[in-house]
């Protein structure tokens, strides 16, 4: 397997042509889309795989400086899609993977046909007239929840979360688990992701997006998503009933639902008036 | 009383059990919440059921991890334990709890509810965070021993390094030092033997009689041989930094242009000459006949490297050598000022082996008759004996510079010297008296007898204390002519300082193969004191002695 298959645990399944990308959120790994693939398997090529420090991906290859903005997980997102050769993309991101999708896009907008964004913000914390859902106190005081309890989190995560490397035959066990993470890299990607502001990187994106946007979602309320649809050309915006911050494991139903019309509609957002 | 009222009811366990009991539904809304609970946060049964939901009451990091974490694994697993974070209370504070979560669901796998069970977990928390400092701490003492650590191994690596240099140094220094000794010692004696063949060939050559050119010729031969011994025999004493320098102030950028015509002969056609002389030189203080025997050495050498032509270089520039650069040679040279000549070639250069080797006497790549391998080793000795310092630099196909450093010359009036002529003239004796004082019967014996055939009346002693008591005898002494080094305790220097006592005045002409002793100060000679090198021939002799008894300025 290339390197670069391997750093991000790269899983392709499904009988279909078309590649679509499914990117993790924060906390998560590719487990959370157990419940969504099985949907489009038979008419795309589905490709899964680890952000660096999460699930199986390559712990060793967790470098600060690449990661030290969003930035370097996007380019991990086009290395694979150049390993596999991927075009007409469509990618799919789950929350902070949302803004890694557009920064990708940005990057190689030949690369993608679609974007379906679940949940996404590109600046958590509030500036000015702008409603991040989030103060800055906020924020700090989750950053050094983290910080200073990883007796508490993640340690208690960790017998969980944690494959153990002295025993693989552990990994087994623990596949009905997910959420691995290493507690050092998850801090680090919270600081990465809640203090990220990727706001002037929406209005360049020219791939078709479409915003899913959960009700009473506590990490990306309402007005940010709006404000995504206002600032993404182009893009659709859909409102579901679901509740919370994860729909493709609360109601994969409804979001399936959604994709499949955003997907199956022919005419690009812009065209309808 | 009725027994029931003594046994607590499942409505009073649950109640006011010491934890808290919530059951939410799978959006997070409470449907039910003990007392416990409700007394922890600080807020009213209805306030809460029905209205509020979970994650309302949760501390803005567990209500990040509450979406990003608890949810995925309560649908992945149904269940989640032990999971810590804070609850935000009614009045602000926030409360550390201990949660384990369980999803019921229904026959076709729905989630119906959540039951959730919390720990007030304020001790625990204390506690873990103690134990985190001290694990902080624990961990930075850690870093702060590995980094003493790492660092020690470096200052020991360091320290190894700069013996191991050390002791190369010093390696290499003793080896010369042991070579010297060794070329030296059989230099010496060497040289008392050629003093005697070069008088007794003289002698033959004189007294041969007219007409015999077969023998006249065969004796000539046997004089240059000897002449060529003897070049050989100066430049291991050189080397042994055994030979007696005669140092005066020289201008060394006239000292170079005066030696260009030799140097045009010596290198031939193929070679250009070019030399550039450095503006404003300092003048140095060195022996400038050995100046020039160097230098000749090392355009032999460049000639020998460009056999098929080349450019040689001569140059000369004012230097420094900072504290920084000296610190980093071998041999101890004082830092400061310096005259630089540089002799470089466009030859074959050397390798790395060679470069290490070269200056040890007899070291020679050339052929056998080609090379003697004495040439540098006189640059080296020569050069050291200066208090000067010289570095090769050589690239194996490009070619080779050749530095020597000698010290700057600093306040003194006195003029440049002139070159010494080289052509002593003959002159007799008038019938002075000389006393020769020499511990080498053969040498002693050659010597008077050269003088006696001179002109000079000459009285002999073996050692210093039958010197003086000649000298007691003999007011008529015009000369002392005497070895410097004595056998009987008493070297030429004291007793030249007896002498004088008695006879002030008295001039004193020393000879000797080396020096390393009260009359020469590390190899130069005192000003004012004469001294006349073995091997001296016959002329040399006759010249020096003249001059002296004449009273000649030198
Ligand atoms: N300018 C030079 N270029 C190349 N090699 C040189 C040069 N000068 C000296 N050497 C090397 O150093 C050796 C020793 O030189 P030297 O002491 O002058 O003795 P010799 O010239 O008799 O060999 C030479 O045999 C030669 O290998
Ligand atoms: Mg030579």
């Amino acid at each position: 397997m290339s390197a670069v298959l391997k750093r991000n645990n790269v899983k392709v399944l499904g009988q279909g042509q078309q590649p679509m990308i499914f990117a993790h959120g924060y906390g998560c790994d590719q487990n959370m889309w157990r419940f969504i693939t099985p949907a489009f398997e038979d008419r795309y090529k589905i490709i899964l795989f680890d952000h660096v420090g999460h699930g199986q991906s390559d712990a060793a290859a967790f470098d600060q400086a690449k990661y030290a903005s969003l930035d370097g997980y996007a380019d991990d997102v086009l290395a694979i899609c150049r390993e596999l050769n991927l075009k007409d993309v469509i990618f799919v991101g789950h929350s902070v993977s949302a803004m890694i999708g557009i920064l990708a896009a940005n990057k190689e907008p030949e690369r993608f046909d679609r974007l379906v964004l679940i949940g996404p913000s590109p600046r958590y914390i509030n500036d000015g007239d702008y409603v991040g859902g989030f103060k800055q106190e906020d924020i700090e005081g989750l950053l050094d929840f983290l910080d200073s309890n990883h007796l508490g989190w993640s340690s208690t995560m960790a017998p969980v979360i944690m494959g153990n490397p002295d025993r693989p035959e552990l990994g087994e066990e623990l596949t009905n688990s997910f959420c691995r993470t290493d507690p050092d890299i998850a801090k680090h990607f919270a600081r990465v992701t809640f203090l990220s502001d990727n706001r002037a990187d929406l209005p360049s994106v020219k791939t078709r997006a479409l915003i899913l946007q959960c009700s009473q979602d506590a990490i990306a309320p309402e007005a940010v998503g709006r404000y995504m649809h206002q600032s993404l050309p182009g893009s659709e915006f859909v409102q579901l009933t679901a509740t919370g911050h994860c729909p493709n494991l609360s109601a994969p139903e409804e979001t399936i639902a959604a994709m499949e019309a955003f997907l199956s509609d022919p005419t690009p957002a812009r065209a309808v008036a | 009383m009725d027994q029931g009222s003594l046994i607590e009811t499942a409505e009073e366990l649950y109640e006011s059990a010491p934890c808290g009991y919530l059951s939410t539904l799978p959006d997070g809304t409470i449907i039910r919440a003990n007392q416990t609970f409700l007394t922890w946060i600080g807020m009213d049964r209805q306030e809460l059921v029905g209205h509020r939901c979970f994650q309302d009451i949760l501390s803005i990091g567990a209500k990040i991890f509450y979406d990003t974490h608890l949810t995925p694994l309560l649908r992945m697993q149904g269940f989640v334990n032990e999971i810590a974070f804070d609850l935000a209370c009614s009045d602000g504070r926030a409360l550390p709890v201990l949660a384990n979560l369980v999803q019921k669901r229904d026959a076709n796998g729905r989630p119906m509810v959540h039951r959730i069970t919390l720990f007030n977990a304020t001790d625990r928390r204390k506690y873990e965070r103690e134990l985190l400092l001290a694990r902080q701490k624990a961990e930075r003492a850690t870093q702060e021993l590995k980094r003493l650590n790492e660092t020690l191994e470096e200052r020991v690596a360091q320290e190894v390094a700069e013996r191991l240099k050390a002791e190369e140094a010093l390696r290499q220094a003793q080896k010369m030092e042991a070579i010297g000794q060794l070329t030296g010692g059989i230099a010496h004696d060497f040289n008392n033997l050629l003093t005697i063949i070069v008088g007794n060939i003289e002698l033959l050559q004189r007294r041969l009689p007219e007409g015999s050119d077969r023998l006249q010729r065969a004796a000539t031969h046997a004089m240059e041989a000897t002449r060529r011994a003897a070049t050989l025999t100066q430049r291991l004493l050189a080397f042994s930094r055994r030979q007696p320098l005669d140092p005066k102030p020289i201008d060394v950028n006239k000292l170079v242009a005066g030696m260009s015509d030799l140097l045009r002969r010596t290198l031939g056609e193929v070679v250009v000459l070019e030399t550039v002389l450095g503006g404003g030189l300092w003048r140095s203080q060195a022996d400038p006949n050995q100046l020039e025997n160097a230098i000749l050495n090392l355009a032999v050498n460049a000639r020998d490297a460009m056999s098929e032509g080349g450019k040689l270089t001569i140059e000369t520039a004012n230097a420094r050598l900072d504290e920084a650069y000296v610190e980093a040679l071998a041999e101890p040279v004082p830092p400061g000022q310096y005259v630089l000549v540089a002799v470089s070639d466009t030859g074959t250069g050397m390798d790395k082996a060679t470069m290490e080797r070269v200056f040890e006497p007899f070291f020679t790549t050339k052929e056998v008759g080609k090379g003697t391998g004495l040439g540098l080793s006189q640059v080296y000795g020569f050069v050291r004996q200066s208090n000067g310092h010289v570095r090769i630099y050589s690239e194996l196909g490009e070619g080779t510079t050749i530095k020597i450093y000698l010290p700057r010359l600093i306040g003194s009036d006195e003029e440049p010297a002139e070159m010494p002529s080289k052509s002593p003239v003959m002159v007799r004796g008038m019938g002075e008296t000389i006393l020769v004082v020499e511990d080498e019967p053969d040498l002693r014996t050659y010597t008077t007898e050269a003088l006696r055939d001179m002109g000079y009346r000459v009285l002999e002693a073996g050692d210093g204390r039958g010197a003086l008591e000649i000298v007691e005898q003999h007011p008529e002494i015009d000369l002392l002519f005497t070895d410097v080094v004595l056998a009987g305790g008493m070297n030429g220097r004291a007793l030249s300082d007896e002498v004088s006592r008695r006879r002030p005045g008295l001039p004193v002409l020393y000879t000797t193969g080396y020096t390393q002793n009260a009359i020469v100060h590390h190899g130069r000679l005192d000003p004012g004191m004469h001294l006349i090198g073995k091997p001296f021939t016959y002329a040399e002799l006759a010249s020096k002695v003249r001059r002296m008894l004449d009273g000649d300025q030198f």
